[in-house]
């Protein structure tokens, strides 16, 4: 009785001043010592109340730890069910946690082992971020259980409706279901919010607890190679040889041989033309006239027309090759899969 | 105005031309002979004279200009009975430049000196030339037409002169596949001195044969 009021004091002054004397964590820490100095109902008082402040209080461990040395202390102050719960609330933030044997007497630790027993929950680890590139990629989805019993995995399409079921089955200790970014027939998923529920089931088939997890889907496609420039025009060869026009050289000969006859009169006015230009005049008729007769059309040249073609086929190979790799990449479906952090719901 | 031309030309041959520009480094040497007229014309008279004159052309082509070297001596016979035989020299140095494969611009000095008993007469002449080819034959038969005018001229006589032009057209023959080639050519001038005090014309006919290489 005397201890009792001494705690409750004690109790109720850790309460009146949280902010001035001590944090969640310094209670947790004090509370726990008061436990390895058997004081169970200093401990439980000290360790409730840091217990009670928000979430965002205490790290996770911290609470963990809290609530174990809460449910031993509870358990030594005869409130074996108040024990279990607190045990039961640990599994349910951690359900891989396990109690630990060389701090623990037996008594404490065998409640626990019997909780664990008989709750019902799963971590669920996910990659938080996956790039599904090949087919037989997947997203790896570890499940880690409290003890044996049936789960449901299932992804929900952003609307809320069944995308696939992965897993319906017992889950004893852990488990890894595999997710390849894909629905039941087959077909890639689209980009957007999908989600990943796990739910656990009690023996009647409840569901008893839920962990859902946001999976942000995005459809990732490949850059598409360049098309191959196209052959340069300075590596084309010519394929015709040039024609000649036998009118041109017919009429710059003429033009040329009446230049040569009426160039002195416009150049010297005066002056009487030589006689010898006759002969220049003379020569270029000649070549006008044979110029004429040369006439040619267009050849086509054989080996220039086969380097050409030699050519056009190389970059047409090339051209098909990086049509053949884009063809392929634009129809790979690349996913890249981002996950949201876990949110727990007890119960049904 | 007579120097915007010489000018002109010069920076038609320092631009770069991507059509010149494509052609090879070429030497050819141009020998050969001409058949020479000579007639001038004063108020007070004329003189006529004819001969023949040797003569050398080289041409270097350095893209993408190219660098044109003259040079003729002969003797000039009167044809009239009062007029004195005297020597012809004549050279010229020309830049050149090709700003399209069928025209090629030139510009230089032309100095030509008929050296008489009695006196030397020299004229220094700067001059603007247009030249232009037409194939006849598959290339290798060219006609051509060259016309040219002095943008400054001088002249060791008094009273000085007053500008020449001239004109020349032609037919090289180029053997296939050969670096030999011959000329044909008729050409004529006339240098006039101030005051109309007299007007001098030379004609030439002119055959040579020319070798070039890459």
């Amino acid at each position: 009785m005397r201890r009792a009021g001494l705690a409750l004091a004690f109790a109720a002054c850790a309460l009146a001043l949280p902010a001035r004397a001590q944090t969640p964590a310094e209670l947790v820490s004090h509370g726990i010592r008061a436990y390895q100095n058997l004081d169970y109902d200093s401990a439980s008082a000290m360790l409730q109340a840091a217990l009670v402040r928000p979430g965002a209080a205490l790290t996770d461990s911290d609470r963990i730890r809290g609530l174990v040395y809460l449910g031993a202390s509870q358990l030594y102050r005869d409130r074996r069910d108040s024990a279990a719960a607190v045990f039961g609330r640990v599994l349910r933030l951690d359900p891989r946690y396990r109690i630990d044997q060389l701090v623990f007497p037996p008594e404490i630790t065998g409640l626990f082992q019997q909780v664990r027993l008989v709750t019902r929950a799963v971590t669920v680890i996910v990659p938080a971020q996956i790039e599904l590139r090949a087919p037989g990629d997947a997203v790896p989805i570890a499940l880690y259980a409290t003890t044996l019993h049936p789960v449901d995995v299932i992804v929900l399409r952003p609307d809320g409706t069944r995308l696939r079921t992965l897993y319906q089955g017992g889950v004893g200790d852990s488990l890894v279901v595999r997710w390849d970014g894909r629905a039941a027939d087959g077909t890639p998923a689209d980009s957007g919010r999908y989600g990943l529920v796990v739910t656990s089931h009690a023996a009647d088939s409840r569901v008893v607890r839920s962990v859902a997890i946001p999976l942000d889907v995005a459809r990732v496609r490949r850059d598409t190679l360049p098309w191959p420039a196209p052959v340069p025009d300075s590596l084309v060869l010519p394929e015709q040889a040039p024609g000649r026009s036998g009118m041109r050289s017919l009429g710059a000969g003429f033009v040329a041989a009446l230049a040569t006859v009426v160039l002195p009169s416009i150049v010297a006015g005066r002056a009487s033309g030589a006689g010898d230009r006759f002969v220049v005049a003379g020569g270029l008729s000649l070549a006008a006239v044979l110029g004429f007769r040369g006439e040619r059309h267009p050849q086509p040249i054989p080996g220039n027309i086969a380097a050409n073609r030699a050519l056009q086929e190389a970059w047409q190979r090339q051209a098909d090759s990086v049509q053949a790799v884009n063809v392929a990449r634009v129809a790979e479906v690349r996913l890249l899969i981002r996950a949201g952090a876990a949110h727990v719901t007890e119960g049904p | 105005m007579k120097r915007a031309l010489p000018l002109l030309l010069l920076a038609l041959a320092a631009r770069p031309v991507p059509l010149a520009a494509q052609l090879p480094r070429y030497l050819g040497l141009d020998v050969g002979l001409s058949r020479l007229q000579f007639q001038s014309s004063s108020p007070s008279g004329g003189e006529k004279l004819s001969g023949f004159a040797a003569l050398g052309h080289w041409r270097i082509v350095l893209r993408p200009v190219s660098l044109d070297l003259s040079y003729a001596q002969g003797r000039l016979a009167a044809d009239t009975g009062s007029a004195v035989a005297r020597s012809f020299v004549e050279g010229a140095v020309f830049l050149t430049a090709r700003p399209a494969p069928w025209l090629v611009l030139k510009a230089g000095p032309h100095v030509r000196a008929y050296a008489a008993p009695g006196g030397t007469e020299r004229w220094i002449l700067w001059e603007g030339r247009a030249h232009a080819d037409a194939p006849l034959l598959d290339g290798e038969w060219l006609a051509y037409g060259e016309l040219w005018v002095s943008v400054a001229s001088s002249v060791n006589v008094v009273p000085g002169a007053s500008g020449a032009r001239g004109a020349e057209v032609g037919l090289t023959l180029k053997l296939p596949q050969s670096p030999v080639w011959g000329r044909l050519a008729y050409a004529v001038d006339q240098a006039n001195l101030k005051t109309g005090a007299r007007t001098e014309s030379l004609q030439s006919v002119v055959l040579t044969a020319g070798f070039g290489g890459r």
